[in-house]
């Protein structure tokens, strides 16, 4: 692990100036290939409606649960679609789950006068007991019940049930089945520690300076300055920084010009300005050591629907300087030093997070990796781009190491696929909350936290540190 | 002896100076390997500490190494205060690295002054960020500025742009000057006749005196033979003597001279003139001083394109495309000339109206300085005198050269709109009576009416 590889070298810090100091050379890129072009949108029309993506999303997913359902209830297992569907009949169909929740804010509902609703709060789950699930294929759909648990699921999901009509109209589940993950190519066996480091929720912006010295010792550490000679070594191994969404805070999304008179707010600067400029310091202090990967987030300037198109390099005009700095979309997917890794700003699992009973974030993400897609509530709850050709949020090969980030706390795990596939699961926590990044060790496909701080005043019992008994 | 040095300088910083001293800002002030900072710090807490056990410093320490919590292992980096560096050190499994953070006088409540620190001496430092630092990446080169500056040549192209084209608008409206002039004749009796039945609506004095002037102007102007009586024509009796001084000067560099020679005053208010006479010459006062000034200015363009046809010939074609484009209403000009260069032109506008408003009396006071010199100054008083007449009312003046055949009435009315606001910022000038400057505002607002309201049709017409 880094700690470890880092003690190796003798402490030579707390002495007297020595006549030469070490220098390391950063590893230099071996291989790096980004392939997040499904992602990248080029020309968009917003006239579609969003029902064709739900086709597509069937039409690719279809072939794919087929197989896994031949797989779990044998080859003898009919598949059907509803329209086929005789009463009383075991058989298999494949088709998208949509989740009908009465607390789901709709907008129909707020503006209708005659229910004479005030909008709903914000609630942090909009789940309810009497959630129904309905399976919806090309043509029809049905009401599911039985065996299958409604608060786990949500809207999006396409899944294979296997079950029986009832004369009641609505399908009995006996058993279901998800996608699973897709096929994987093995990893790469590398020969020397090399590390990715992933870093999410730097908050700029956000007013409270306490983040601020995290922020700046993490970027202390990257470039070499702190620490000792055997942490430095340590640190020239980081071969990439991933920033994964939300640099800006919250607060600087405040929107003061619509609120406020506009004679008040005349002469005043967008939050996000400062911040922007303060961002585009810590990215020249990055990218003038190590290749940095910028992803978008929630708060980022940049288009709200997934996915997320990178960041206008107009914005950073001291480090754009630089070839090492690179903007990227959110999802992104890229393959580096021969292992393949993807992820998002975190959107998608706090979506679904709002829309089922699921509670830790890495539960979640493995939850998408095993229905084999990103985002499946993403037209209706979280937003999207009409896609109408195909969906590019499903997995089409599996990724060595996935990752979220903007959880409330820092998870790892790996998980392993039913073809020997080996997932890093990594849940990268809000660093202004939490003053902690992600080491990804690419040899050994292991996630180490690290983290950062200062000391305050009231700093009594280390709590600060975490070192507390 | 060079190791000694840095001892007293850090002696100096903490101790006289107050400051705290992190092993950053010391590299950056040293000009040292971060390490090396960083084992200056130690050695100079460890000596102060042995001579003076009661020396007044605090230190602060970076700890880092790996803890085991939630089940991972942890890996921590911390600043902590030199008293509870044992405690932390005691909780880790493994300590990667200790050293020395900062020196300082005072006690530290909490770690935001560190950071401050830090930021300011970066921010000072932010193009060599990791010269000092222990890890160098070979891949972190600047673009080169050939393929960054792309953006940058394309301002750099516009400014060069926008700083020829006040040069060349000068030329382009010296250009222009004979056609204009010939095109003022006519505009200024129509323009006049126009005045005349407008004005003797009015009561005022101020307005009695212009239409008497108006008329005495008209009626000399009906005579009129060549340009320079023309333009007397339109100048009151008073402006007669200086006319007649302004065009017996037009043939010589001297002439430039001498009509800047009178008192800046009045130079003003032909500068100011100019503008407001270009756009129409119906305000009695205003159209005095407009005449006045278009004399000056048409006989010092009839100079130009007597003398620097040739020069600015080529100037004026390519001021011309850069010009035309500028202003709005030279729609015409732009058409005929090379719409194209309308971006090369949005730079020159700028420029050409930020000095109209307010250095009317300035640009004045130019060309008399720009006067006194011989020779070439004519190109500098021409190009003054048309940057001026170009400022005052962009291209409107050209537009006059150009088109008075076209659009005599929106020119005039748009003469007088940009007179009027011109009245204000020539209101400093000395040489004209109060009496005038009311005239010309409701000379204007006058004029303006009967321009509109001469026809319902007149609305197209114009165009």
């Amino acid at each position: 692990m880094f700690s470890e590889q880092a003690a190796q070298r003798a402490h030579t810090l707390l002495s007297p100036p020595s006549a030469s100091n070490a220098t390391f050379a950063r590893v230099p890129v071996s291989t790096y290939n980004n392939s997040s072009q499904p992602f990248r949108l080029g020309e968009r029309s917003f006239s579609r409606q969003y029902a064709h993506i739900y086709a597509t999303r069937l039409l690719q997913m279809r072939p794919f649960l087929v197989s896994r359902a031949q797989q779990h209830w044998g080859d003898g297992v009919q598949i059907k679609k509803l329209c086929e569907l005789q009463p009383g009949e075991k058989c298999c169909v494949v088709g998208t789950l949509f989740k009908a929740m009465p607390l789901q804010p709709s907008i129909l509902r707020e503006i209708s006068e005659e229910h004479n609703l005030l909008p709903q709060p914000p609630r942090s789950k909009y789940i309810h007991p009497d959630d129904q699930l309905v399976l919806e294929d090309e043509l029809q759909r049905i009401k599911l019940e039985g065996s299958i648990d409604a608060s786990k699921l949500v809207t999006g999901t396409v899944l294979a049930v296997l079950g029986s009509v009832r004369d009641s109209g609505k399908f009995l589940v006996e058993d279901h089945c998800f996608a699973e993950l897709a096929p994987q190519k093995p990893a790469p066996t590398l020969d020397t520690d090399r590390f990715v480091l992933l870093v999410s929720g730097l908050g700029l912006g956000g007013g409270g300076g306490e983040s601020l010295l995290g922020t700046q010792l993490l970027v202390d550490v990257v470039t070499g300055q702190l620490g000792d000679e055997g942490e430095q070594c340590s640190a020239a191994h980081v071969s990439r920084v991933i920033l994964a969404g939300n640099l800006l805070s919250h607060n600087t999304q405040s929107r003061d010009s619509i609120n406020k008179a506009k004679y008040l707010t005349k002469k005043t600067q967008a939050a996000s300005v400062e911040a922007v400029k303060m961002l585009d310091e810590i990215l020249l202090q990055l990218s003038a050591s190590v290749p940095v990967d910028v992803m978008p987030g929630e708060f980022d300037p940049t288009n709200y629907t997934l996915p997320q198109q990178p960041l206008h390099p107009c914005m950073f005009p001291l480090a754009t300087a630089y070839s090492t700095l690179q903007l990227v979309t959110n999802p992104y997917q890229a393959t580096i030093d021969g292992v393949r890794f993807l992820g998002t700003s975190g959107q998608n699992v706090s979506d679904i997070f709002r829309y089922s009973s699921m509670e830790d974030h890495l539960e979640i993400l493995e939850w998408t990796l095993r229905i084999r897609h990103i985002s499946p509530t993403a037209p209706d709850t979280l937003g999207c781009y009409p896609f109408y050709k195909n969906d590019p949020f499903i997995f089409l090969d599996c990724p060595h190491v996935y990752f979220c980030g903007n959880t409330p706390q820092f998870g790892s795990k790996i998980f392993r696929g039913p073809e020997d596939q080996r997932v890093l699961l990594v849940a990268v926590p809000d660093f202004s909350t939490t003053q902690t990044a992600c080491l990804v060790n690419l040899r050994s496909l292991a996630c180490q936290p690290i983290s950062f701080s200062g000391f305050g005043a009231e700093d009594e019992d280390l709590g600060g540190l975490g070192l507390s008994p | 002896m060079a190791d000694q040095l840095y001892l007293e300088n850090i002696d100096e910083f903490v101790t006289d100076q107050n400051k705290i001293v992190t092993y950053k800002w010391l590299s950056y002030t040293l000009g040292v390997h971060v390490n090396q900072a960083k084992q200056m710090l130690y050695d100079y807490v460890e000596r102060k500490r042995k001579e003076n056990s009661g020396a007044q410093l605090h230190v602060t320490y970076l700890v880092s190494g790996s803890l085991i919590q939630n089940g991972h292992s942890c890996h921590k980096v911390a600043v902590v205060r030199e008293d509870k560096l044992e405690a932390v050190k005691s909780k880790l499994a493994v300590t990667a690295s200790i050293h020395v953070y900062s020196i300082q006088k005072a006690m530290l409540k909490d770690s935001g002054p560190l950071f401050n620190t830090d930021y300011d001496i970066l921010k000072s430092n932010l193009q060599n960020c990791s010269k000092f630092s222990a890890i160098q990446c070979a891949a972190a080169v600047p673009r080169a500025p050939a393929e960054s500056s792309s953006s940058e040549k394309f301002e750099q192209s516009n400014l060069q742009v926008s700083s020829e084209t006040p040069a060349n608008h000068e030329l382009t409206t010296n250009g222009h000057s004979p056609p204009t002039s010939k095109q003022i004749l006519q505009q200024p009796k129509g323009i006049m006749g126009m005045f005349a039945s407008k004005a003797v609506s009015k009561t005022q004095d101020v307005n009695k005196e212009t239409k008497t002037e108006t008329k005495e102007v008209s009626s000399v102007g009906n005579k009129a033979p060549g340009k320079g009586n023309v333009m007397s024509n339109f100048f009151g009796k008073a402006a007669m003597n200086k006319l007649k001084v302004n065009l017996d000067s037009e043939q010589a560099v001297k002439e430039e001279k001498i009509v800047e020679q009178p008192p800046v005053s009045v130079t003003e208010p032909k500068l100011a003139v100019p503008t407001g006479l270009k756009k129409s010459s119906k305000k009695a006062e205003p159209v005095k001083m407009q005449q006045k000034e278009k004399k000056s200015n048409r006989g010092k363009r009839v100079e130009l394109s007597d003398d620097e046809t040739k020069e600015t010939e080529n100037l004026k074609k390519k001021r011309r495309r850069i010009k035309l484009p500028e202003s709005d209403s030279s729609e015409d000009e732009v058409i005929a000339d090379s719409p194209g260069d309308y971006e090369a032109e949005s730079p020159s506008p700028p420029p050409p109206p930020s000095p109209p408003p307010e250095p009317v009396p300035k640009t004045e006071q130019e060309p008399p300085s720009v006067k006194s010199s011989s020779g070439e100054k004519r190109k500098r008083k021409r190009v003054l005198k048309s940057k001026t007449f170009v400022d005052e009312e962009g291209c409107i003046v050209t537009e006059k050269v150009y088109e008075s055949e076209s659009c005599t009435d929106s020119e005039e009315e748009l003469k007088m709109k940009t007179s009027s606001i011109h009245r204000p910022s020539t209101m400093t000038v000395k040489k004209e009576p109060k009496e005038e400057r009311k005239g010309p505002k409701k000379g204007t607002a006058a004029l303006g009416k009967a321009n509109r309201q001469v026809s319902i049709t007149g609305f197209f017409q114009r165009k």
